[in-house]
């Protein structure tokens, strides 16, 4: 009974974070509740004992992302949408059409091996040592390339991102020193 | 070559010893606990604040002289209303950046011992819940009339009624203000002796120019008639002598009178 | 089965409670008090308890203080200002007291009362406790912006932007300096990191540990805006900061839920580093555990209050250079120093070896300390002032 209404909660609270998140015209109201949806997902995460991405979720989503978007609208000039700029939705039809095909495509695997939320039984049976150790074995032995491969890319985005930001700095202060 | 972060303890020693300093040491703590009640007995209604000149003036004098925070009426020696220095000219009125000041003229002007008959402020209300201490009345005053008190125990339990000061709680005289503040009431009183030596001074010699004037004039005056008695036979039409002897001698006798006061003033006041 | 379930949840919950705005109460008026006799200042010590409604009343040097505070906050107006966001305006202190009540769940408190006939009931038993903590304190800085965006005022945003940029930036090290501790003992779970210290055991005494617990130490007074990283309340510069459009009861809570995120960062500074609540005594009075954990966050509290007394605020780019240039490189070969000398220990057991790799650490930590300081100070030309002298 608790994990249902749990369940259900967290998922009006998600989806209605996402639905706002989408409606709203002021961006700052929107951001937080794109925030408000991440929890929700999280508490979701935590209902499916997964804590390690419900804390991910949470830290990188919620945190850092959130607080990304914030920064980005800071930069803007005009924080609340003006009417004239609104976008009439125009082949909404198809969009949902669209968007609903891509949520099925990506969910059917799973809608099949779970039929109901009332028998959460996952495939295999769940690890009862520490989620965050199995994680951790597994990111260090099989998947330690793949790890890699991000880390340099995120490097190389960080720098590239470092460089672009410096370069007419760089050469001014260049300027100045001549 | 300095330990890495010993900056920090240095300074977290010396608060330490100011720290553990003022429970023991009383050279430390020079905080004086309301010296003017008794036995630490603290004061609890409107009433226990000192109103009267003589209890302020124990209040007032546990603080350094150099100590001003709101302003107040001076008066001389004797009936505070007969010696009121203020004229109701409304300056300070005007000139009060957050306007906490409230005045009202009296109608007829009154007798003042040793000057003459003066307007007197028949309201002056100064709300120090507004007033923000900056002393510009003070700059401003031609008179002397308002200048800081030190008092500073104003805590009421009402919100509007007792900060609103009261002429009569306002007129402080002045041997009160030689006892908060002894260096600026010297000053300031030997500066207004000064001025008006001075405009003594000025005014003998401008009525001693103005003599001599009027001596000149009448001189002229005589002269002029006399040629005009001698031209009138010959040349009746135009009398145009007079208006340059009145130009000549009037100047002599009014500029004293305004320069002096101004001034002088804002620098001495300080 | 739910009336059991409303039992645990009010017994795991309310001692938590209880305790922490209390101590906070105490703690204004301990603050209050110790920085004025830094001062040579008396500090507030006159309200007291009313006896009687007519008179009388016990003093007992201003004790109080935090009730009449909090009666003043209660009634005093709350205004927002007209160009102000008023939903967001209202939600942001709520924001802010929620996460620093929220992880004081994560914090090792055994109430006695709590250890029923088959396990103990605890608000929350997460095994990723450490990493929950900081994920949720980041959410702390959300409040901030939020308190910050919604005032409208420029004093507001200047300083919700710089409690972000400076609390981004002091979360890296502040958590680069836990995973030491995480990786000795292999476990996020608080109790488990409580347990690897019991006896005399704690990380402080280690090297890397003393190291870590500073730089922890550092990032959690940056974390919680304390003196000398009070910049984003900084009131010579932009008034109140964040809270500068806040008064009454959201003000309060606001400072309330500053004070909790202080003993919540301070409770988890001891669960990693001062062994959590070991301590003379606890082995035959299992309560004492409780006792020692909470002295030890009042002994880091009153190092914070003390500093708050001693050192001047940090200039904004002072501040960033630190935690970027000095913290961080610091913090990450903290992990490589903890990594290497556990490993040596772990290979060689014996006294000599141990004593060896204790004394190498503390020289190349203090070594890189100072060496970073220099390279920082390098940097720093000679000011040149304008006007001045």
């Amino acid at each position: 009974m608790n994990e249902v209404t749990a369940f259900w909660m967290l998922a009006a609270i998600s989806v209605l974070g996402a639905l706002i998140a989408v409606r709203k015209r002021n961006l700052v109201h929107g951001v937080f509740a794109l925030l408000v949806f991440f929890v929700g997902l999280a508490g979701l995460f935590l209902l499916l004992l997964a804590e390690f991405i419900a804390v991910v979720q949470i830290l990188v989503y919620a945190g850092a992302v959130g607080i990304l978007i914030l920064f980005a609208i800071m930069l803007t000039d005009r924080v609340t949408g003006r009417d004239a700029f609104r976008v009439t939705s125009r082949g909404s039809f198809w969009g949902a059409l669209i968007s609903l095909a891509v949520f099925l495509v990506i969910l059917l695997p799973t809608i099949q091996d779970i039929p109901t939320i009332e028998n959460p039984t996952p495939k295999e049976t769940i690890v009862e040592t520490s989620t965050v150790k199995q994680l951790g074995i597994h990111l260090i032995k099989p998947y330690i390339i793949t790890i890699e491969i991000l880390a340099l890319l995120l490097t190389a985005a960080l720098v590239g991102a470092v460089t672009a930001a410096q370069g007419g700095r760089a050469s001014e202060n260049e300027e100045n020193n001549k | 070559m300095s330990v890495l972060g010993s900056g920090i303890f240095k300074g977290m020693a010396v608060t330490l010893k100011n720290f553990v300093g003022s429970y023991f040491d009383k050279e430390r703590l020079t905080t004086n606990e309301y010296a003017w009640q008794a036995n630490d007995k603290l004061p609890e209604r409107a009433g226990d604040y000192p109103k009267e000149e003589a209890e302020q003036l124990s209040d007032t004098t546990t603080v350094t002289q150099y100590s001003r925070n709101f302003p107040m009426l001076l008066h001389d020696a004797g009936e505070p209303m007969d010696t009121v220095r203020c004229v109701a000219c409304q300056i300070c009125e005007r000139e009060c950046p957050p306007q906490c000041i409230y005045i009202e003229k009296s109608t007829e002007k009154k007798e003042r011992s040793g000057n003459k008959a003066q307007f007197y402020p028949a309201t002056f209300d100064i709300d120090v819940s507004v007033c923000m201490s900056c002393q510009i009345c003070v700059e401003v005053c031609p008179f002397d009339a308002i200048v800081m008190n030190s008092q500073f125990e104003l805590s009421t339990p009402s919100r509007f009624g007792e900060l609103l000061l009261r002429r009569d709680d306002l007129l402080k005289s002045n041997d009160y203000y030689y006892k908060i503040h002894p260096e600026e009431a010297s000053a300031r009183d030997k500066r207004i002796a000064d001025e008006k030596a001075a405009k003594e001074a000025k005014k003998k010699a401008a009525e001693a120019a103005k003599k001599k004037a009027a001596e000149a004039k009448s001189k002229s005056e005589a002269e002029a008639k006399a040629k005009e008695e001698a031209e009138a036979a010959s040349k009746p039409t135009e009398p145009s002598d007079t208006p340059p002897a009145e130009s000549t001698a009037t100047p002599s006798t009014e500029p004293p009178a305004t320069p002096t006061t101004e001034p002088e003033k804002e620098g001495s006041a300080e | 089965m739910t009336l059991d379930l409303i039992k645990d949840i009010l017994l795991a919950t309310v001692p938590l409670l209880i305790i922490f705005p209390t101590m906070f109460a105490l703690t204004t008026w301990v603050e209050r008090k110790a920085l004025a006799r830094i001062q040579n200042r008396i500090g507030p010590n006159k309200v007291g308890v009313p006896l009687t409604p007519y008179g009388g009343k016990l003093s007992l040097f201003g004790l109080g203080q935090p009730a009449a505070d909090g009666i003043k906050m209660l009634f005093k107006e709350n205004i927002v200002p007209t160009g102000a966001d008023r939903l967001f305006h209202f939600l942001a202190p709520i924001l802010s007291l929620i996460p620093s009540m929220l992880v004081l769940c994560f914090l090792p408190l055994d109430f006695p009362w709590l250890n029923g006939e088959q396990n103990s009931v605890k608000a929350f038993m997460l095994d990723g406790a450490v990493i929950f903590f900081f994920a949720i304190t980041g959410l702390n800085t959300l409040a901030v912006f939020m308190a910050g965006w919604a005032s409208r005022n420029k004093y507001s945003l200047l300083g919700g932007m710089r409690a972000i940029a400076q609390m981004v930036s002091y979360e890296i090290p502040l958590v680069l300096s836990a995973v030491v501790v995480v990786m000795i003992v292999g476990s996020l779970n608080a109790d488990n990191i409580a347990k690897a210290q019991e006896g005399w055991n704690w990380f402080v005494f280690q090297p890397w540990g003393l190291a870590a617990f500073v730089i922890f130490f550092i990032g959690a007074l940056a974390e919680t805006n304390r003196s000398p990283f009070d910049l984003p309340e900084a009131e010579s510069e932009i008034i109140a900061g964040y809270f500068t459009e806040y008064s009454g009861f959201k003000f309060a809570l606001f400072f309330l839920g500053e004070y909790i995120a202080m003993f919540a960062i301070s409770g988890l500074a001891v669960t990693l580093f001062l062994g959590a609540g070991a301590g003379p005594g606890v082995e035959s009075l299992s309560w004492l555990k409780i006792f020692w954990f909470l002295t030890k966050v009042c002994i880091l509290i009153g190092v914070m209050i003390w500093l708050r007394g001693t050192l001047p605020r940090l200039r904004v780019d002072q501040l960033m250079g630190f935690a970027w240039k000095f913290l961080l490189p610091l913090s990450i070969l903290n992990i490589f120093v903890a990594g290497f000398a556990w490993h040596i220990k772990d290979a060689n057991k014996e006294t000599a070896t141990s004593v060896v790799v204790w004394i190498a650490s503390i020289i190349i930590l203090y070594a890189a300390a100072k060496g970073l300081d220099r390279v920082n100070r390098a940097k720093v030309k000679p000011r040149t002032y304008q006007y001045g002298e």
